[in-house]
């Protein structure tokens, strides 16, 4: 017996590229915390070109293995919606409308589809906005994890809590997308002789301490706002959404068997 | 060309065969017409042809589909487009790219054909079909006859061996239709291509067909030429009806062979039929010098209408004649430019909730716009709701209007017929005085066609209401309208009572009066009325 094509899962080897990917990316993200050196590294451009590499392989590697055609056109359907209501609300104060379909979407298809998704969302959209740069890198990889993070959450919760778990995620992942580009932006953003700024090779509580409170006084006003508009798209169209994303699923017949027989009875 | 053998067909979650024993082989060059009343099996059995069914629904299947020698078992859809283009229901749905060109190029980069060959057959699909004018058009600006071209010319850019189409002509007007069906027909004479048609309104397609499968509602399918399938299917155009009724020994699938046939009858002298024109007393909808324009385009230029209680009007005229634009007005949907338009004397754009429903009940041509709820029940409970009504009325009146609609079904899900039976249902519940219905035919098979006439002269036969519809349908018009108006241009050419109007021009006459001209009978009861008077 075989099965109609399935929602894409991640083989082992997928999965293998995409936790080395991530891991450099990772370290784009936390290498302040450890590095020790005196001055400002020029080693950013090493670690905004591995972000980009990264990327650029992680698209290789889930594109090296067939995706079906319907998964295909679920992705590009639903990336290009989360794309386009990017610029919607692009330079308002975190007025973000694509975190919700984002992550209703990769609560119904599983978290590996909302990994890719999210990256390629976010891509799709950096290029409508033209917002293109060092950043790009970081904000595909944070985009991607929240997307993946959506799809891991408990299955079986449904109804009127699975609505409030999302909404405890929304919040969370709002959060989480801030702290981030925050992180890659924040050893750059305010030269080296401030209260907040970075201090190269200083104690990781110290730059700890630095970083949140320059978190706290900086980003918060983006941070909030995108939270509070997240939870309440989600609040307000979760329940019609998922409802629209799922009945997507089985309309597309995801792994519903095919049998071939010589007679039907 | 396409061989089934022996093939049967079960659906996921199912127990009943959508096909069973299924035999049928179709040589190339041949242009066969799948019919069958709704939710029969003709889509399954066209989607059975390149094998999305069942690799991308699922569902079992027995025996084998092979096309041009290569299994459906074996090859999955993808590894068919190169030898089979399939033409959907609405083509509007299956566009992918902005323009014309665009449009044809897009199959073939999908096949990877090298740029010159792209070329090359761009140019070849755009003068076989005669696209050439529109060729760098925004598709989205094109009449549904244009649109329905485009679509086949995406299909053959690829030179595929069988072309599969899913009902061509369903939102065509009579004239776009035969544009597409003579098409059709050249390519079947011309190149031999194979061509596999759906359709429900047979009058169009049967002159064109070689053979017919039809399929019964049980999944048995009988397979035979046009005039043998006829002689006993209760599926049948109007013009087999008459012959049926006038009790002739053979069928004529044309006018030409039926007015042969019937020349005795023609020649007679018949007492004229009276006229039952309803009593005209209390006009229920008036328009006064109504215009109304998008933009730079005028779609209505000063109409002066009048309607009156007891009246079934049919608008009609081509597409993008302005047909929709008048219905809107009189639901208060669209602005109008200039002039005014009053129901039951009041303006529709101030209707608001309750008496916006008990006034006028407006179903769009794609219904499902009315259909908001996760399924039919829960559609059923709020219209319940909406208008305090005892709970199932509402249900009460979908299952007499279309039996078999199972409670739970998301109203997407509902075939085309269904869903207008839902929606109609819903807007007959909070009992409007007036009805307005847009192109309410598409995709509807003989037996709800004739249980919706029933409905609608019902509904019209109350006090104080009364129906307006646009429509292509010419022979729903004869059997339903009291009334037509006649639209070109965004002016009104002809308001006349419908035998008045339906005659006068060839191209809207329904098959019988083509066949008993200058009789004027419209309706094949007509002519038997006619007859027994006489006799």
């Amino acid at each position: 017996m075989t099965l109609t094509a399935g929602v894409t899962r991640f083989t082992g080897k997928n999965s293998l590229v995409l936790a080395i990917a991530s891991l450099f990316s990772i370290a784009g993200f936390v290498w302040p915390f450890f590095y020790q050196g005196t001055d400002l590294p020029q080693t950013q451009f090493f670690f905004w070109l591995a972000v980009v590499v990264a990327f650029v392989l992680a698209i290789v590697e889930i594109s090296s293995t067939r995706i079906d055609a319907k998964s295909l056109a679920l992705l590009g359907v639903l990336a290009a919606l989360i794309s386009a209501l990017r610029p919607l609300g692009a330079g308002a104060v975190g007025i973000e409308p694509m975190w919700f379909i984002l992550i209703l979407s990769a609560r119904v298809f599983g978290a590996s589809f909302g990994f890719i998704l999210g990256m390629v969302s976010m891509f799709a959209s950096a290029i409508l906005t033209g917002g293109v740069g060092p950043w790009l890198g970081y904000q595909i990889f944070a985009a991607a994890w929240i997307g993946m993070a959506a799809g891991l959450l408990p299955k079986k919760v449904r109804g009127k809590s699975e609505l409030a778990m999302l909404i405890v995620y929304g919040a969370i992942a709002a959060q989480i997308f801030g702290v981030l580009m925050d992180l890659q932006y924040w050893p750059w953003a305010l030269g080296s002789d401030t209260q907040l700024s970075y201090v190269p090779s200083g104690a990781i509580s110290e730059n700890l301490k630095r970083f949140i409170t320059f978190h706290c006084a900086t980003a918060m006003a983006w941070d909030l706002p995108r939270a509070i508009f997240t939870i309440t798209l989600i609040a307000f169209t979760g329940s019609a959404v998922l409802a629209a994303l799922r009945r997507s699923y089985t309309r597309a017949a995801f792994l519903t068997p095919v049998v071939f027989s010589e007679r039907v009875k | 060309m396409i061989k089934f053998s022996n093939v049967s067909l079960i659906y996921p979650n199912s127990t009943t065969t959508v096909l069973e024993n299924l035999n049928l082989e179709i040589a190339e060059g041949e242009m066969v017409l799948v019919i069958g009343s709704t939710g029969s099996g003709k889509s399954s059995l066209l989607r059975l042809i390149n094998g999305l069914v069942p690799h991308h629904t699922g569902g079992i299947l027995a025996g084998d589909v092979s096309v041009d020698g290569i299994s459906t078992q074996l090859v999955k859809p993808g590894g068919m487009a190169h030898l089979i283009g399939i033409v959907g229901q609405n083509p509007a749905n299956g566009f992918v790219a902005d323009t014309v060109e665009e449009e044809l190029a897009f199959g073939m980069e999908a096949l990877n054909l090298p740029n010159d060959v792209m070329r090359k057959r761009v140019e070849e699909v755009l003068d076989l079909l005669s696209l050439t004018p529109l060729r760098n058009r925004v598709i989205a600006t094109l009449s549904g006859g244009e649109q329905q071209r485009v679509a086949i010319g995406t299909a053959l850019v690829a030179h595929p061996k069988v072309l599969v189409l899913d009902e061509p002509t369903s939102a065509l007007d009579p004239i776009a239709a035969e544009d597409v069906l003579s098409i059709l027909h050249r390519l079947v004479h011309d190149l031999s291509l194979t061509v596999v048609i759906a359709e429900h309104k047979l009058e169009r397609v049967i002159g064109f067909a070689d053979r017919i499968v039809q399929i019964n509602g049980n999944g048995v399918a009988n397979i035979g030429t046009p005039e043998e399938i006829m002689l006993n299917s209760p599926i049948a155009p109007p013009i087999v009806n008459l012959a049926r009724a006038l009790g002739l020994e053979e069928i004529g699938l044309s006018v030409r062979e039926l007015r042969r046939m019937t020349t005795d009858i023609r020649e007679a002298s018949f007492e004229p039929l009276i006229a039952s024109t309803p009593q005209q007393e209390v006009e229920i909808i008036i328009t006064k010098a109504l215009s109304v324009s998008y933009g730079q385009k005028i779609a209505l230029k000063s109409v002066n209408a009048r309607i009156y209680n007891n009246e079934i009007v049919a608008v009609m005229g081509r597409n993008g004649a302005g047909k929709s634009s008048l219905l809107k007005s009189i639901a208060g949907i669209s602005d109008a430019t200039s002039g005014s338009v009053v129901v039951s004397g009041i303006d529709p754009q101030t209707l608001k909730g309750k008496q916006r429903r008990t006034t006028l009940g407006f179903i769009p041509q794609e219904p499902s716009d009315l259909l908001y709820g996760q399924s039919v029940q829960i559609e059923c409970d709020q219209a319940d709701r909406d208008n305090q009504l005892s709970p199932g009325t509402t249900m009460q009146i979908l299952t007499s209007l279309v039996p078999g609609i199972t409670a739970h079904t998301h109203p997407r899900d509902l075939s085309e017929g269904q869903r207008l039976g839902l929606a109609l249902s819903i807007v007959l519940a909070s009992n409007p005085s007036v009805l307005i219905l847009d192109e309410p035919t598409r995709g509807l098979d003989y037996n709800a066609k004739a249980e919706l006439i029933r409905i609608l002269i019902d509904f019209a036969r109350a006090t104080n209401k009364c129906v307006v519809l646009a429509t292509h349908d010419v022979e729903l018009v004869a059997e339903l309208a009291t009334r037509v108006i006649f639209i070109a241009d965004g002016e009104i050419v002809a308001d006349g009572p419908t035998l008045d109007v339906l005659l006068s021009s060839p191209a809207f006459a329904p098959q019988v009066s083509k066949v008993m001209s200058p009789q004027p009978w419209l309706r094949i009861s007509d002519v038997i009325t006619a007859l027994e008077t006489a006799r």
